[in-house]
């Protein structure tokens, strides 16, 4: 049953509406997180509802039409073995001779009456014309493009192929996918990998008006181009810590359309977000007594180092809180392990003229924070504030990165052969519409009778051609007359 | 560099105006009586199209150096290029069968096509960064050649059943209904053009106002968006406010003008429609089918068949094998179920159906011919209608 042409077609049909019903509204895996229950409902009303509540959302990933497209495969295997291996025997023990019947029904079809046929040199144009001439006593048959007839079978080859890699790559372990955002200078570990990604530096370019290139609309900045220099490490040791012992592997921009590769991993550059942070902050250190600045020392964002020299100061990171905030008990916590959102550093102060115990100095690298958490009145409480001030100069002392960049870090070793399956399925397709199979008979039927038939697979009228060089040779000889001719016009 | 626009452009309105000529030629020679004449006229028809190809040619080449990229990076270069290519594929399908009978098919479509390009902005667009890579080109490129086949197969099977509905001696009624319906469908399209173009010369603009944001129409508002109030309005036959409101549940902010657009263009389409049905005293396939008498309706079909398996191969390179791997460098997957893939899957699908269905030679003649042109209808759909309805990673095409 799952040979025959009609249920395939209903199969192709089936697949069809498959797709077609899942492209209707926007399926739930299209969307980065998962919609909310009610979705569908809210947005698209009634029918958004039903949808839904059919599973539609789902629909490539529901059973009913993974059935249909494993029944399509079925079809085509069990089609192609069925149809391919008798076809390849006909093909194969062809006999040169054939019955007057069989000819008659071929498109094109002559009947000569002449003694005989000028046979050689009818062979020679049919050589000349690509054939492949076999003959056996007053009758040969000539064949082109015989190949072109598996066309058909390797396309269904690479298909089937194809759709089982698919099938079996849907195995999770297979394959993987993460997405990684990273502000400029953040680095963070790969799950699942000894690796670790860095955003070195990431860099935005935009459309500009009036630069070479299309003109750019006013409403809206399109950016050109964005880049995310990305430094690939493998861990060597302390992987569980923040303080991890890494080795550079490889350092490489990364843009769309140009993704990092390396050993099955490939790195892309997915989007980025405007997210201002603070990255680094250098500041200077007075001592308020003599008024003497030492320093500057930077203060960085993302794992701030544990000690700094500044004079003759000491200066150790007793505490570091990316997103500062005051807890319920008025105790002080931060809102996000690594976000810079809202940086504070609690030092501990020695050497200079500093008492033997050092002294307590709490700083904000922002302004805001400054005032919020009113840094002035907590070192005084803390007794710092009036030996000792940390500050940065002028604004061009903060470093701020602008964007967070995302990165999707992706391993598919299915790729090549998937892409493999595509290419048979093109060849075999290449080889059935491209090429035809023509077939040319010519036999003594009775004593003084001779005929001519042919056939081809598609294209009557590139075999019109062919025949109408070998009938040049034949007719032109004057002992040859025709008494029957059907030449394949409709 | 303006200058460089403004050439290219000129060369565009040439290779129109070419295919226009080619038309007409192409009716002289076949619809008429056959003479020592109409076989020339069918000569000159020919060289004509080859004429408005190397115009369109400099067109593409001139518009390439201006714009530093290959211009198919916006709907209306793409469609322009799509009837290029319709062109070079006629040019092919004519070498291995000339038929004048399929030039009068062709032409018409790469006229229609061309001038509903035209009634879109045609300004380069800057590109944003995922369309920074060779594949796109490749893809989009590969994916309008077997297209473009599939129009031609389109037109030549809609020439087939006009002529095998128009001269039945008892046609079926819902024959007679369904190639009418096609033939509005057609007409709709041309109303589209007719009226972009028409407001577009009287320089018509009506302004619509939000908190949020601002619409303008280019055309006299039937339907103004939902949630707006009239800025201001240049009167249109009287008419001073709008006559409706877009529904409500059409989302999106340039919906209303979309909406109003599309109401324009089917009731221009629907007029003209009545107009030549009132001409023709009766339904317009009686009238034309006639007027294509000596068609050779196997030839045509076979036309039709050929067209269609040559670009499907193409097709299945451009549309999904190239598709593919861009959609693998550019967005990291290689299928991603976003509607234009999926409809370009959903195109693919159906053509491997009708070509099963070929197999059957029951089924040659009209009712492949059916199928041919529903594929079309899906191509198009693939092309214009996704991005007017569902939207997708695609929609930076502009509609």
């Amino acid at each position: 049953m799952f040979s025959s042409v009609k249920v395939g077609i209903f199969l192709i049909v089936l697949v069809l509406v498959g797709t077609l019903i899942g492209s209707l509204y926007p399926q739930q895996s299209a969307f980065v997180r998962p919609p909310p229950d009610g979705y569908y409902a809210e947005t698209y009303g009634m029918a958004g509802e039903v949808y839904a509540a059919l599973g539609l959302h789902r629909t490539y990933e529901s059973w009913w039409f993974l059935t249909s497209v494993v029944l399509l495969a079925v079809s085509i295997l069990i089609a192609s073995i069925d149809r391919g291996i008798p076809l390849y025997r006909i093909l194969r023990d062809q006999k040169i001779v054939r019955s007057d019947a069989i000819m008659r029904k071929q498109p094109v079809f002559l009947r000569y009456e002449a003694a005989h046929l000028p046979w050689a040199r009818t062979i020679e144009a049919l050589q000349s014309a690509r054939y492949r001439v076999r003959t056996e006593g007053d009758a040969l048959l000539a064949e082109k493009h015989r190949w072109s007839r598996a066309g058909p079978y390797v396309n269904h080859i690479g298909l089937i192929v194809f759709l089982a890699i698919i099938f079996i790559r849907s195995m999770p372990a297979l394959t993987s996918e993460q997405m990684i955002s990273l502000i400029e200078g953040e680095r963070a570990p790969i799950a699942g990998t000894s690796y670790w990604i860095k955003n070195e530096r990431f860099v935005i370019e935009w459309h500009e008006p009036g630069s070479s290139g299309p003109p750019v609309g006013e409403e809206e900045a399109i950016p050109k181009k964005f880049e995310t220099t990305t430094v690939l490490y493998t861990c060597e040791a302390r992987c569980e810590t923040d303080d991890p012992q890494l080795r550079t592997v490889v350092r490489q921009p990364i843009v769309v359309n140009a993704p990092l590769r390396h050993q099955g991993m490939d790195v892309y550059q997915y989007g980025y977000e405007v997210t201002p942070q603070i990255r680094s902050v250098r500041v200077i250190v007075r001592d308020k007594q003599s008024n003497q600045e030492y320093g500057p020392i930077v203060l960085v964002t993302q794992n701030p180092k544990q000690t700094y020299t500044a004079g003759p100061y000491t200066i150790t990171l007793i505490n570091y809180f990316p997103e500062f905030a005051l807890d319920a008990q008025g105790l002080p916590t931060t809102r996000s392990a690594n976000t810079p959102h809202a940086p504070a550093y609690v030092f501990g102060i020695t050497g200079g003229s500093a008492p033997e115990k050092g002294w307590t100095y709490v700083y904000f690298p922002r302004e805001i924070d400054k005032e919020r958490f009113r840094q002035q009145a907590l070192n005084d409480r803390i007794g710092s504030g009036a030996h000792i001030d940390i500050r940065a100069r002028s604004m061009s002392d903060v470093d701020i990165a602008v964007y967070t960049s995302t990165l999707v870090v992706r391993t598919d070793p299915t790729l090549p052969y998937l892409l493999g399956a595509a290419l048979i399925s093109m060849v075999g397709l290449i080889m059935g519409f491209y090429a035809q199979h023509r077939r040319m008979w010519i036999a003594r039927t009775d004593e003084g009778q001779w005929v001519l038939a042919a056939h081809s697979h598609k294209n009557v009228y590139g075999l019109q051609r062919d025949v109408a060089r070998v009938r040049a040779v034949i007719e032109t000889d004057p002992h040859v007359r025709i008494i029957e001719q059907k030449d394949g016009g409709s | 560099m303006q200058t460089l626009y403004d050439w290219s452009h000129g060369a565009l309105i040439v290779a129109w105006g070419g295919y226009v000529v080619s038309f007409v030629l192409f009716v002289w020679a076949k619809m008429g009586k056959p003479t020592m004449r109409s076989a020339r006229m069918e000569r000159w028809a020919h060289v004509s199209v080859i004429g408005a190809l190397v115009a369109h040619i400099v067109y593409f080449g001139l518009r390439w150096i201006a714009s530093t990229f290959i211009p198919v990076s916006n709907f209306f270069e793409f469609i322009v290029f799509l009837s290029m290519m319709c062109a070079v594929a006629f040019l092919i399908v004519y070498r291995i069968a000339p038929s004048g009978w399929l030039g009068l098919c062709v032409t018409p479509v790469i006229v229609i096509l061309m001038a509903y390009a035209l009634a879109f902005p045609t300004e380069a667009t800057p590109r944003i960064p995922s369309l920074h890579s060779v594949w796109l080109y490749i893809h989009v490129t590969t994916a309008a050649a077997g297209e473009a086949f599939f129009a031609i197969g389109f037109a030549a099977a809609l020439m087939l059943l006009i002529h095998v509905i128009g001269t039945a001696p008892r046609p079926r009624k819902r024959d007679v209904w369904a190639i009418e319906t096609v033939l509005v469908c057609v007409l709709i399209v041309v109303g589209f053009i007719a009226s972009t173009f028409a407001f577009r010369l009287s320089g018509y603009e009506a302004r619509f106002v939000s908190e949020q944001s601002t619409v303008v129409y280019a055309m006299p508002p039937i339907a103004a968006p939902y949630g707006y109030d009239v800025a201001r309005m240049d009167a249109f036959l009287g008419m001073t406010q709008p006559l409706t409101t877009t529904p409500s549940w059409m989302k999106g902010v340039q919906a209303g003008r979309k909406w109003n657009t599309v109401l324009w263009s089917v009731s221009t389409g629907l007029i003209l429609y009545g107009l030549l049905r009132l001409l023709a005293r009766r339904p317009l396939v009686r009238a034309l089918g006639p007027r294509l008498q000596g068609i050779d309706v196997a030839q045509i079909d076979d036309m039709s068949y050929r067209s269609i398996a040559i670009g499907f191969p193409i097709f299945t390179l451009g549309a999904l094998i190239f598709a593919m791997i861009w959609a693998q460098i550019a967005w990291n997957r290689f299928w991603g179920w976003d509607p234009k893939e999926v409809w370009a899957l959903i195109t693919w699908l159906f053509y491997s159906a009708y070509l099963h269905v070929r197999l059957r030679k029951k089924y040659e003649g009209v009712s492949s011919a059916w199928l041919a042109v529903i594929g079309f209808v899906i191509v198009m759909f693939t092309l214009v209608g996704v991005n007017l309805v569902i939207a997708g990673l695609h929609s930076y095409a502009g509609v």
